[in-house]
């Protein structure tokens, strides 16, 4: 039962958080800043339209949006939040579902490059490079953590008698994997200082501009994708900082949402005092990560053998 | 052992068949089409019934010139590999069917189904050997065979070239494979297989390093992969899917055996393997992303799958020394797995670049675009081909990494050097996973989605319904395995059933997290149907409208405008470019109304120019010098052969 219940409340609130980064930005920016109800208003709006289609484009354009979105919600519907028993778990999840994310994406450049437009080709090309090169930063960080948990799945990396979790013997290296897994999410997210959601010129653009000429429902799908596979990173992060130590449902619940939207509230942080990097210094950012995720392995050789 | 013997007779006549009744093209076709397909189901049969009933090892023996035995044994691994070997073939010699149209060069059509099936029979005959005279014979005539079914086009200058650079890496890899024979022989006193553990263990390093090095180069192992795009693309296109997808894995197979036979006293093996994988696996992709013709990049790909099979087969080995067994039981039954599912996606793609070149004249990237709809089976196909070989799910790929990634996740509690290199191999199985998806949606997005690039891609039409149905069967096995893993998974570990060290392992605990990997992947295909219908009703009764894409405010649009496949992959090339060079000529724009103003990309295979700078110019100053002693005179030549006996028995007798 809580499980279905925080599997539909995470499928609920998704949209809601975006709206807490926007609202930050604004606060920096001294502007009152949208609603933050926005993300409910938006995708309302979107499923209500219908929608232009590229002369060019095929039916690759229309399944990408769908299979995104399948593989975010397949996100959480296999997360622990709040320490709840996912709705499903077994041993090696994690790479089923990592693997998923990358179907996610292999259909979303070819469905951008279905347009046969510049712009989104250009997106696409910086979406593949990035996205390869967060991949040996998570599989490092996946190997961290199974040989700290001894599971290879969410809900074994939260439960058990050694969990994921900042206090606890590994909390030295552990919180460096969760700093090198908060630029995996600001780069797989498309936030700043990687990608710059809000920019107003294409040429600047990544995810924005590979999803230029969709429209309508097909959008909406796109969004809530992208919500809810925010929502996932800062859940993965948040459970590494907040470990449930209480009895009570209701209270974990409410005490992990806090610390989710602290997450959010510190991308917004991020977000308003830096600017996106030059294109060519997005890979050493990236990178930054894997040397970190690195050096963990490395003090890690000595532990519990 | 018999039925093997039967299915190889079967395929040998069909193909001596083809050369006399090369006259009646058709009838020559369906004859060769026919005895390979019968010959592969009996072989399949025999390899599926005894691979997975725990029966007796089959072996056979025959006297050959009175000296020699030649023996062979079909156990578990001979068995898996049969599988491949039996069913590849049979599917690409019916995508022949109307690949070889012109029955014009009915002769020489004739000599390549010949050769084929000399191919083909030779390969059961190399996986079953067990000494090595009957290794080394049925190696050669694999090599021979092979050879001449690249010479296809043997007018063509370039191609006349990639046939004979293949031969050397042939022979010169059979070399190396002969003297590590030959230094067994020397230690053992025996041609059998299974005297060769007796052997001393100081000399095993080195026999298994040079038995690396002939096996590495027919599997494309870096830097012996040289002769791979060219030899892929020169072939006739159903041909490559042979070579890549089955022959290509009797490297695999070698390297395989000989570790198993050499029972490995030292770690280093397994390193050694597994730092092979690794390079090779990502020089092969990252090669494969700077290519842009689709033979090529598809050749650069079995290199890069080649490296993830070695990974998995390391990660075994790496287990085996640990006395870790899940780690050495999954590593390597996650590279015999993704053996067996790169033989049938590379297959389906070979086959899909061979419809575009058919239908459009080009394999070129930068030229196509937008052939989905005009060749909609042929771009389906390719499409799951695509999306299987960058090993996503629900696709055969996959699986076969997860098994290895499993292995290798198992590595968690070894010891330093392992630890270390079990954590590259899982380190580089991921960076290699990023860039396939890179490349293959280079190769996807850009030849069958966008607009046309030139007119002749405009009028590409769908091919014959023969090459067809080829695709689709194999990219239906590509969709069935990803859904269904269990019983392919069954059958590889069958295949591990003779290996001693693991065989006692128990998978049973594994098997679950099968079945819930396969309900996963359904649940995911059932989201998506529940998505599909979501969208049907969102958008029933709404107004869809068509329209040119949105190109910013920009009013004269062109298709040459399009990403191109150089431009796709070039903020990755400049990153990689430690690992191959990159030269951009570029002409410029000078004047205030530029001319036509030119770019050219050519990237460099690093292996490729250091051969010709270390390897290739030494030796032909070298043999430049001793040109005298080639004059052409025969008497001369026949004193030679008289002072070399006279020097032979002074000296050694």
């Amino acid at each position: 039962m809580d499980s279905v219940f925080s599997f539909c409340f995470a499928l609920l609130i998704a949209p809601l958080f975006p709206a807490v980064i926007q609202k930050v930005k604004a606060w920096f920016g001294g502007r009152q800043g949208p609603p933050l109800l926005i993300n409910y208003y938006t995708l309302f709006k979107l499923v209500q339209k219908g929608s232009v289609y590229s002369t060019s484009t095929s039916f690759i354009f229309k399944i990408g949006p769908m299979i995104s979105a399948a593989a975010a919600l397949l996100l959480l519907l296999f997360f622990p939040f709040a320490g709840a028993e996912p709705l499903f778990s077994f041993q090696g999840d994690v790479i089923v579902l990592f693997y998923l994310i990358g179907l996610g994406r292999f259909f979303t450049i070819l469905a951008a490059l279905d347009t046969a437009s510049p712009f989104e080709g250009m997106g696409t090309a910086r979406e593949a490079f990035f996205s390869s090169l967060t991949e040996p930063t998570i599989f490092t960080i996946l190997f961290l953590f199974f040989k700290v948990s001894g599971s290879l799945s969410f809900a074994g990396f939260f439960s058990g008698p050694t969990p994921v979790a900042l206090v606890g013997e590994f909390g030295a290296v552990i919180l460096l994997a969760a700093v090198a897994l908060y630029t995996v999410m600001l780069t797989e997210n498309s936030r700043v200082p990687v990608d710059d959601p809000a920019t107003h010129l294409e040429l600047t653009m990544i995810h924005e501009v590979m999803i230029l000429d969709h429209s309508g429902p097909d959008l909406a799908m796109i969004e809530a994708g992208a919500w809810s596979k925010l929502l996932f990173y800062c859940s993965f992060i948040a459970s590494i900082i907040w470990f449930p130590r209480f009895d009570n449902f209701l209270l974990n619940t409410i005490l992990f949402y806090v610390v989710v939207t602290l997450i959010y509230v510190s991308i917004g942080v991020v977000e308003s005092i830096t600017a996106r990097y030059r294109m060519n210094l997005v890979p050493k950012f990236i990178l930054n990560s894997f040397a970190l995720m690195f050096f963990v392995i490395i003090l890690t050789i000595e532990f519990a053998q | 052992m018999d039925t093997v013997f039967v299915s190889i007779f079967i395929i040998l006549a069909g193909g001596t068949a083809a050369l006399f009744l090369s006259s009646r093209f058709v009838l020559m076709q369906r004859i060769m089409v026919g005895a390979t397909t019968l010959g592969s189901i009996a072989g399949l049969h025999f390899a599926l019934t005894h691979l997975l009933d725990d029966g007796p090892v089959a072996t056979a023996t025959f006297a050959w010139l009175h000296i020699f035995d030649l023996s062979f044994t079909a156990d578990s691994i001979s068995l898996f590999f049969l599988l491949p070997i039996f069913l590849i073939p049979p599917l690409a010699l019916i995508y022949s069917l109307h690949y070889f149209t012109d029955s014009k060069k009915n002769l020489r059509v004739a000599v390549n189904y010949f050769f084929t099936a000399v191919l083909i029979a030779s390969m059961p005959l190399v996986v079953t050997a067990s000494n090595m005279i009957s290794f080394a014979l049925s190696w050669e005539i694999m090599s021979i065979a092979s050879f001449f079914l690249v010479l296809f086009d043997y007018q063509n200058e370039e191609k006349r070239k990639a046939g004979y650079l293949y031969l050397i890496f042939v022979q010169g890899g059979a070399m190396f494979l002969f003297a590590a024979f030959a230094l067994i022989y020397r230690h053992t006193g025996s041609f059998d297989f299974s005297a060769v553990s007796s052997m001393p263990d100081s000399g095993k390093l080195l026999v298994f390093i040079l038995a690396l090095i002939g096996f590495g180069s027919k599997a494309g192992l870096f830097p012996l992969h040289i002769w791979m795009p060219s030899t892929y693309s020169a072939a006739p296109s159903h041909l490559p899917g042979i070579m890549s997808g089955v022959m290509a894995k009797m490297g695999i197979y070698g390297i395989l055996r000989i570790y198993l036979l050499l029972d490995a006293p030292t770690s280093v093996f397994g390193n050694v393997v597994l730092i092979c994988g690794i390079l090779t696996g990502i020089f092969g992709v990252v090669y494969a992303l700077v290519r842009q013709n689709i033979k090529e990049l598809l050749a650069y790909s079995s290199m890069e799958n080649i490296g993830i099979i070695l990974i998995g087969l390391g990660i075994g080995m790496l287990g085996a020394d640990e006395g870790n067994q899940a780690m050495a039981f999954f590593g390597f039954a996650g590279a015999l797995l993704h053996l067996f599912n790169h033989s049938v996606f590379k297959s389906l793609l070979f086959m899909g670049a061979g419809a575009i070149e058919q239908q459009t004249g080009t394999n070129s990237i930068e030229d196509l675009g937008g052939l989905l709809k005009k060749m909609p089976v042929t771009g389906k196909t390719f499409l799951v081909g695509s999306t299987a070989i960058s090993g996503l799910p629900p696709f055969a790929g996959f699986i076969s990494e997860f098994l290895i990634y499993y292995g290798a996740f198992q590595g968690v509690d070894t010891h330093r050097l392992s630890f270390l290199l079990a954590i590259f191999a899982i380190i580089s199985l991921a960076v290699i996973g990023g860039l396939a998806t890179a490349v293959f949606t280079k190769v996807m997005g850009l030849t069958f989605l966008g607009a046309a690039r030139t007119k002749k891609v405009e009028q590409a039409k769908e091919v014959k319904p023969s090459m067809q149905w080829v695709m689709i069967l194999l990219a239906s096995v590509c969709l069935f395995i990803g859904l269904v893993p269990a019983p392919f998974i069954h059958t590889a570990f069958a295949g591990l059933r003779d290996i001693s060290f693991v065989s006692s392992y128990n998978a049973q605990s594994f098997l679950t997290v099968v079945q819930q990997i396969s309900e996963t992947t359904m649940l995911f295909v059932l989201l998506i149907l529940a998505l599909v219908m979501l969208r049907q009703f969102l958008y029933l009764n709404k107004r869809i409208r068509w329209a040119g894409t949105w190109g910013c405010g920009f009013t004269k649009p062109t298709v040459r405008m399009q990403y191109t496949g150089a431009s796709y992959a070039d903020d990755m090339v400049n990153f990689f470019k430690w690992l191959t060079p990159v030269t951009r000529l570029y002409s410029g724009i000078t004047q205030i109304f530029p001319r036509r103003a030119t770019w050219h990309m050519q990237s460099e295979d690093t292996a490729l120019m250091n051969y010709e700078r270390a390897l290739v110019r030494p030796l032909y100053s070298l043999v430049y010098k001793l040109r005298w002693i080639q004059h052409g005179n025969i008497q001369l030549y026949i004193s030679y052969i008289i002072v070399a006996v006279i020097i032979l028995l002074v000296f050694f007798l």
